[in-house]
């Protein structure tokens, strides 16, 4: 890496191939642009590499901190994948300009980065899920010890769930049986009858209330991402979307292979 | 969830889509943005399995964003439809709009464009996962 500043605002960086530039949970507030070059996005969750984008000149880096403002921390890593210049901006004569824009592109951009922190955290969960679903299929005697990151608990648990996003009046609960469940997302069997009462589609987000073995209740919302129908029931693979700090915690000992035992 | 005022401030007009009218096509060119007065939209995007349904937009939110901030050559990312009833819709003044976007610096403008840029390749992405997964 060498730098070559040239204005105290905006500088150049040089970067090897394979160099990182950033890295997820870093502190750091400027924004790169990329001048000559290519760099590789890429997030790490549950010890799982998640692919963001592969950027090319003109593209930009860093963008959401600026958005974010109150956040410093990066939400995902970046390496240069060739020979690459990059741009550094310091962010603080943008901020200043971006406090006098309109107040209409303002909320325009605030819902922009909501809409793309929440596809951003749906991507990772789907992407465990997928990998999980391959690792599963590979069959390992020891899941929990190995591939601890995928363990999905089998159970039998009743469940009421609704679509999230309807009108008050409108809104219908149905019932289900929950057949398994991980950190990331769960299975749900429901009676095909259930379609009836509301649209159950791919990318729907549904709102799952349960109560489990331990008397604790449970509830998270999460995506449909896969639908398998038979005669009578409807198995919906579903993809947390959002699962609070507290529910989170409260799955992970239910997650605990001596829970069964307790 | 209300509408921000400074949304309101600049409907240029507003329009009624009954439920399940398409109220953008994905692919189609357009640049217009709208912000739900009433009502609701899903947001879907064409995939080798149909139709997969990315967001569920409401009160207050705005849409049609992503082209308008990436400018007029690109066409719209995803369909969005009327849903659970007639959807009421301010669209924006995009005059204006564009009027103020231009006259930001070129750096900020590029920080706009990078979010809607990000959001469409997301979008994209999760639909590819989401036809992999059967």
């Amino acid at each position: 890496m060498a730098a070559n500043k040239e204005l105290s605002s905006v500088y150049r960086l040089k970067y090897k191939k394979g160099e990182q530039i950033f890295k997820q949970n870093d502190f750091g507030i400027s924004i790169y642009k990329i001048v000559q070059g290519g760099v590789e996005v890429f997030r790490e969750c549950e010890g799982i590499k998640i692919p963001i984008a592969q950027l090319g000149v003109g593209s930009i880096l860093g963008e959401m901190i600026f958005f974010l403002k109150a956040t410093e921390i990066r939400s995902a890593s970046a390496r240069a994948t060739e020979d690459t210049e990059i741009e550094v901006w310091h962010p603080m004569e943008l901020l200043k300009e971006y406090e006098k824009i309109s107040p209409v592109l303002k909320v325009i951009a605030k819902q922009e980065l909501n809409r793309l922190i929440r596809m951003n955290k749906f991507m990772d969960n789907l992407v465990i899920e997928n990998q999980m679903a391959s690792a599963e299929s590979s069959a390992n005697e020891e899941p929990w010890k190995d591939k601890r990151h995928f363990y999905r608990k089998e159970t039998t648990l009743p469940c009421t769930y609704e679509l999230v996003g309807s009108p008050k009046g409108a809104r219908k609960s149905a019932r289900g049986m929950i057949k398994n469940m991980s950190m990331t997302g769960l299975r749900l069997d429901v009676f095909s009858k259930n379609e009836t009462l509301f649209p159950h589609n791919i990318g729907e987000v549904v709102s799952v209330k349960l109560v489990l073995p331990n008397g604790k209740g449970f509830s998270a919302q999460g995506r449909i991402v896969r639908i398998t129908r038979n005669d009578y029931i409807a198995s919906l693979g579903i993809t947390f979307s959002d699962l609070p700090d507290g529910g989170r915690k409260v799955l992970g000992f239910f997650l605990l292979p001596g829970q069964e035992r307790v | 969830m209300s509408v921000d005022t400074s949304l309101l401030e600049c409907v240029a007009s507003e329009t009624v889509y009954q439920d399940g009218a398409v109220i953008i096509e994905e692919g189609s060119k357009g640049d217009w943005l709208y912000v739900i007065l009433e009502g609701l939209a899903k947001v879907k995007k064409r995939t080798s399995k149909g139709m997969v349904i990315i967001d569920t937009l409401k009160e207050g939110d705005v849409f049609g964003e992503i082209a308008f901030l990436e400018g007029e050559t690109v066409s719209r990312s995803a369909t969005v439809v009327a849903a659970e009833g007639p959807v009421r819709l301010g669209i924006l003044d995009k005059d204006l709009l564009t009027r103020q976007y231009s006259e930001m610096s070129p750096m900020l403008r590029a920080l706009m464009k990078s979010l809607a840029i990000k959001l469409r390749e997301t979008t994209s992405r999760i639909c590819s996962t989401l036809v992999s997964l059967d």
